[in-house]
């Protein structure tokens, strides 16, 4: 989970302790490059492949990982 | 996306056909991603070099076409294999950035080169998976016995569709051509192909054809005569078929811990990178080109071969996969014995 955490915050350009779950995407680097590292990413960590539309509405951090974690 | 039933495609044999020779061809003029810096940031052009993977690329001018870039390589291919040009039974030109839309530019090279007009010669519209498609067509014709020589001509100028505002695919694409001589004989190989059209929008030139003709406006922020991409969708697709598609190639021929070198489609350094990890394969087994000539399109494939594995295929035979995937959604896989080539070449057109 914390390899998660670290590669979520290089892809969103923070630091990973400002990562936390209400972090709001927006207030990173989220954009469609973003989503494609963030396909890989749960799929790497989570074995699951997320939906990039899904994604696309993604507002938070925790949106994620409940995507990455419904697959799971 | 509901892959069923056959899973990726079904799953062909060819007893026979083999490739003889293959020389792809590039335009002279490289462009840096310093390029792009008068349109982007720094950081953003920094961002997208490291995703997609791209150094530089080769694009044509405006003058020069893909038929053009072919048609140096197929010269430079029958001459180095010493075929004369009435021995060639089929031509085959496979492409979305042909030289009009009507005639068939296969007809055009046709004389161009000098072939017969005993010649069978048409076109293909694929792009990312045309090349093995066009390889599994070609060795096709072969098996009936009533040919033995197809020209097989693939490549793509992807930068005269791309629109310059949208910098993922603009820095993306690179232009290229290909010759590929196919000839009777040799072991054939075992294809695997499919397609899902429900993709269709997501890697698509919407305007310029029959169904929208070109109005020439943007509309939504972006040029609809030129490509759009959504490039999440893509990787989505991407990691759903292409994974399966090695495994069916590996089931058909019985063969998984065996092959050489994969080959695949040159779609973004990332994302092969991320599949090849996930299959489980060695780094020295999947060659990666596209930090020097981009994504080109259909001709991925035969330019990773002449630049790659020029010096080991002409020498020897390996075993060897070749993987085309993406727009339509279309994708194909193939795997075959390669070499030892007589040629296998990339030049400057």
């Amino acid at each position: 989970m914390q390899a998660f955490v670290e590669e979520m915050a290089e892809i969103l350009g923070v630091a990973p302790a400002d990562l936390v779950p209400d972090f709001k995407l927006a207030d990173g680097a989220w954009d469609s490059l973003a989503i494609v590292s963030t396909i890989a990413s749960v799929d790497e960590h989570f074995n699951v492949i997320v939906e990039a539309r899904a994604l696309g509405d993604c507002e938070t951090f925790a949106n994620i990982l409940a995507l990455a974690k419904q697959g799971a | 996306m509901a892959i069923a039933g056959k899973e990726f495609g079904n799953v062909l044999r060819l007893p026979q056909g083999r490739i003889a020779g293959v020389v792809a061809s590039v335009p002279k003029r490289v462009v840096g991603n310093d390029h792009f810096l008068q349109t982007y940031s720094a950081d953003e052009v920094g961002n997208i070099e490291k995703m997609v993977g791209v150094k530089e690329r080769r694009w044509v001018d405006l003058g020069q076409t893909t038929a053009d870039l072919c048609a140096a390589a197929a010269s430079r291919l029958l001459e180095q294999l010493q075929w004369a040009p009435e021995s060639i039974d089929a031509l085959i030109f496979v492409s979305q950035t042909p030289d009009y839309r009507l005639p068939a530019t296969a007809s055009v090279l046709q004389d161009r080169l000098g072939l017969g007009r005993h010649c069978a010669a048409f076109d293909v519209n694929l792009g990312c998976s045309g090349y093995v498609y066009g390889l599994w067509l070609a060795m096709q014709m072969l098996q009936g016995g009533g040919m033995s020589r197809v020209l097989l001509l693939v490549g793509d100028t992807i930068s005269k569709v791309v629109d310059p505002a949208d910098r993922a695919s603009a820095m993306l694409f690179g232009d290229a051509g290909s010759a590929t001589a196919v000839e009777a004989g040799g072991s054939g190989g075992t294809f695997v192909l499919g397609s899902d059209g429900a993709g269709a929008p997501n890697l698509i030139i919407e305007q310029g054809a029959f169904r929208q003709p070109a109005a020439g406006q943007r509309e939504g922020g972006r040029n609809p005569a030129c490509l759009r991409m959504d490039g999440g969708e893509i990787f989505n697709f991407t990691l759903k078929v292409v994974p399966g598609l090695v495994n069916a190639l590996h089931a058909a021929a019985g063969v998984a811990g065996s092959v050489d070198y994969y080959l695949f489609h040159q779609a973004n350094q990332f994302m092969l990178k991320h599949l090849a990890k996930k299959a489980k394969l060695k780094e020295d087994q999947v060659p990666i080109n596209i930090d020097r000539y981009g994504n080109t399109s259909s001709a991925t494939i035969p330019l990773l071969m002449s630049t790659e594995l020029s010096e080991i295929l002409t020498l020897e035979k390996k075993s060897v996969a070749m993987c085309g995937f993406g727009v339509g959604y279309s994708w194909a896989g193939a795997l075959l014995e390669v070499g030892p080539l007589k040629v296998l070449e990339r030049i400057e057109a």
